[in-house]
């Protein structure tokens, strides 16, 4: 199976094209393009960091600028379309569909996200991902900032778009011999994922809104000094977005569910267990969101409710680890680069886990709460559990997009280089923030501790980032000159993809 | 795929090639875009500021009839950054000078940020906030301030007698003291500007010498002021309007704001504002002493506690700090 090239055409009837796997592949170069954009700021504000006081960022600005449009591009223009290219590449073909349902609404759903790019990238806004108010309503200047807010407008409607588009593929137009039972993980993934997105994002859609009509000074929604309330806009924003962290978690998941029982060479060990798993997430997600906001002076029984929501979330994501060590249990393991990532992302995904658990106790949030222990926290999943599943299956979908095999040296150097310079990073970053060191600073006073942590994740940052030009030379040169993969079976497991409804593994 | 027969054909070099031409492509064409425009993404403020600030209802530049007056001023602040002035700290003579001019003068100021923090310059006749900037008189903006170092220059000519203020326009710097008096033609002398200082001020152990001069009507001086219990119902009222910076200056933002019960008799708080507000024990300054705190409550609602031992309770608004409030339990 090669996805791009069903014939070869121009690389423009490509971009015009509405097939789901010529949308796939525009989703996946996009993505990747914007992998390395923002990994690169991330680069430039570990180096600033890397000693106190002012170095290679000429003030503190520029600074906020850096750090807003890192986090922007990573989450919504890395991971988001990330996903959604697997999801366009695999879902039809799970569902056994020729197409997504609706092919047209797909394609726009990926091209408002070159324009929402441009215009967050362009504009460069300076009130950080959550678009602080009331700053960013009377201080944050424009147009960035309100190029930043039609930007993530932009973006909420691709999602919602395409969140339509891979619902109604998946309960409506699925092969009438396949019950939504049998419907792969994979697939299951982006329904849950989906669904989510459906519910959550019409709140932040409005508090978009409401910030733009606050910074025309038409309305006075989280301005203080118009009578409006800031820690209304945070239950807004944090009621659409921490179910999103679970839009962006459950894909990921989903490819791991594809990956590791195809390199285990053994069926997944509870395909219902999966499902279960999923919806759960996907419910309990929405009962979780005000545990960023603690601090706030919530009263007591907000915070319990909220703290035992968020703890909620611990059995559904333990019942995925558990179904993925129970499926490496006894199996025929082998290590290739894409089993790599998906295995260290789990045990990732368990300490940052961890680690939630002890930001979503109340008491315990107290002492994290705007520390660089959330950074690490947060990082951690995102990075860890999150890039890693992504990473991995696109090693895995890699001779499938091409023809031909990346390399695989290359690519287990990647993983091991990342692997290390992650958990360098970010279990730094949790110590240091047990130090006191706030998030979101620009400078920091020369506490010896605090050098000597940030020196290390700033080491650690830099292992990753070489680790992802080995990645970049690897895929372009792989790419065109790789060794020709063999479709039917490019990783040499034996047998052919294996499908629960189909069973056909003949190596088990 | 199993059941996908279709040939395979396989990417090549040279259509690897054109994808990264065109990636590439973008991206330098955006980025000559983006690099080449970097300040002006930032130029901006927003319209609401304007708006807060008031009308544009000023009058036309006046001409330049009179002397020239040169003004130098550095903006300056004390270590700990509570205190903001110009050219020197209060209690020196050179503490934001006065500026005396006739109608038809111009005087131009050349400022310097000799600060770490980000200042920006400009003339008001409105004797509080930082709205009503004259046009012409500004140096930067809030929004795009002058940096440590930074400095430039603007003019202001008088068009009729009155007060003015030159002022540090960046929000709430004025209350910590960047504000100094122009007086053009024969005014009477106002009261010393360094009154709104108080407003936002929070001393802090250690500074209280340098600050001695404007620090007085703090908390405590407040509580002295209007020492008589006003009509104490049991029910403590936040009156609309509370959440806005100024209530402070009337004691109103709790009324009344100053209370005497007897041990054990139960206090309540109403929420009458539109705003949300806490009622936590404590200053401003010191934060919460953990006496009890409210938490947030909405409009409309309320909160009530019991005092058991006798004593002071100050108590202040988490989310607005200038609102003030003390308790004495008998």
């Amino acid at each position: 199976m090669v996805l791009e090239l069903q014939k070869p055409r121009p690389i423009w009837q490509i971009m015009f094209s509405t097939h789901h796997t010529d949308v796939g592949l525009l989703y996946l170069i996009t993505s990747l393009a914007f992998l390395f954009l923002g990994g690169s700021l991330a680069l430039a504000i570990r180096a600033e960091l890397f000693l106190p006081g002012s170095q290679i960022i000429a003030d503190s600005m520029t600074f906020n600028r850096i750090f807003t449009v890192h986090g922007t591009t990573l989450i919504f223009l890395f991971i988001l379309p990330f996903a959604s290219s697997v999801g366009n590449y695999f879902v039809p073909i799970m569902v056994r569909y020729k197409d997504m349902a609706y092919p047209k609404l797909n394609a726009i759903a990926f091209w408002m996200i070159p324009p929402a790019g441009a215009l967050i990238w362009l504009g460069f806004a300076d009130f950080t991902w959550y678009a602080t108010p009331p700053y960013s309503i009377i201080s944050a200047p424009g147009p960035a900032a309100d190029m930043w807010i039609f930007g993530l407008k932009i973006l909420g409607i691709s999602s919602v778009l395409g969140a339509i588009n891979f619902i109604v593929t998946i309960l409506k137009c699925k092969h009438p011999d396949m019950s939504i039972g049998q419907v792969p993980l994979l697939a299951w993934s982006f329904l849950s994922s989906s669904l989510i997105i459906l519910v959550a994002i019409p709140t932040f859609a409005a508090a978009l809104l409401m910030l733009l009509t606050d910074r025309l000074g038409v309305s006075g929604f989280f301005n203080p000094a118009m009578g409006g309330d800031p820690i209304a806009y945070a239950h807004l924003f944090w009621f659409t977005f921490h179910p999103e962290v679970y839009v962006l978690v459950i894909p990921a998941i989903g490819m791991m569910y594809e990956i590791i029982p195809r390199f285990s060479r053994k069926p997944i060990y509870s395909h219902n267990s999966g499902i279960f798993a999923f919806v759960l997430l996907s419910i309990v997600g929405f009962s979780s969101w005000a545990h960023h906001m603690y601090a706030t002076g919530m009263s007591f029984t907000e915070k319990t409710v909220f703290m035992v929501g968020t703890l909620a979330a611990v059995p559904a994501s333990a019942m995925h680890v558990f179904n993925f060590i129970a499926t490496m249990w006894n199996g025929r393991i082998k290590f290739s680069t894409p089993m790599m990532w998906a295995v260290g992302g789990i045990a990732l995904f368990f300490s940052a886990g961890a680690g939630g658990v002890a930001n979503a106790a109340m008491p315990l949030d107290f002492t994290t709460h705007d520390t660089y222990w959330v950074v690490g926290h947060f990082h951690l999943f995102v990075m860890g559990t999150i890039a890693f599943g992504s990473i991995g299956f696109l090693y895995y979908m890699f001779p499938y997009v091409t023809g031909r095999m990346y390399n695989e040296t290359l690519g287990k150097v990647h993983f091991v280089m990342s692997f290390v310079g992650t958990v360098i990073v970010f279990f730094t970053q949790h110590v240091l923030g047990l130090y006191g060191m706030p998030r979101r600073i620009f400078d920091y006073p020369p506490i010896p501790e605090w050098i000597a942590m940030n020196q290390i994740a700033t080491v650690g940052a830099m292992i990753i980032g070489v680790s992802m030009v080995i990645f970049l030379a690897n895929m372009i040169y792989s790419s065109g000159k790789g060794k020709l993969a063999n479709t039917e079976d490019p990783f040499g497991v034996g047998g052919k993809y294996y499908y629960p409804f189909e069973a056909k593994n003949p190596s088990h | 795929m199993s059941h996908d027969n279709s040939q395979v054909y396989r990417t090549s070099s040279s259509r690897v090639g054109k994808m990264m031409i065109i990636m590439l492509g973008i991206c330098i064409v955006g980025g000559v875009i983006f690099f080449s425009m970097w300040d002006y993404w930032i130029s901006t403020p927003a319209p609401v500021v304007a708006m807060m600030a008031g009308g544009d209802d000023h009058t036309a530049p006046a001409a330049h009839t009179g002397d020239t007056i040169t003004q130098v001023l550095h903006f300056i602040e004390s270590p700990d950054f509570r205190t903001l002035a110009f050219n020197a700290l209060p209690g020196d003579p050179d503490n934001n000078p006065t500026v005396n001019m006739n109608v038809g003068d111009k005087v131009i100021f050349n400022v310097d940020n000799a600060g770490k923090s980000f200042h920006s310059f400009g003339v008001t006749s409105e004797d509080e906030g930082f709205g009503g900037v004259i046009p012409g008189t500004e140096v930067a903006f809030a929004s795009n301030p002058l940096k440590p170092g930074e400095g430039g220059s603007s003019e202001f000519i008088a068009g009729e007698e009155g007060i003015y203020y030159y002022i540090c326009t960046v929000p709430g710097h004025r209350d910590q003291g960047m504000v100094g008096q122009i007086i053009v033609g024969d005014v009477a002398a106002p009261e010393p500007v360094v009154e709104a200082a108080p407003i936002m001020e929070m001393p802090a152990p250690g500074v209280i010498d340098v600050e001695e001069t404007i620090v007085e009507p703090t908390t405590e001086p407040i509580v002295e002021a209007a020492p008589e219990p006003v009509e104490f119902n049991g029910v403590i009222s936040l009156p609309q309007g509370s959440g806005t910076p100024g209530c402070d200056e009337t004691n109103s933002c709790y009324i009344p704001f100053n209370v005497s019960v007897s041990a054990g008799e139960e206090i309540t708080w109403s929420n009458d504002d539109s705003a949300a507000h806490t009622v936590t024990s404590g200053t401003p300054a010191d934060g919460s002493d953990g006496n009890f705190d409210s938490g947030l409550f909405m409009a409309g609602g309320t909160f009530s506690v019991t005092l058991d031992e006798s004593g002071e309770y100050p108590y202040y608004c988490m989310v607005h700090p200038w609102m003030t409030g003390n308790i004495t339990v008998n």
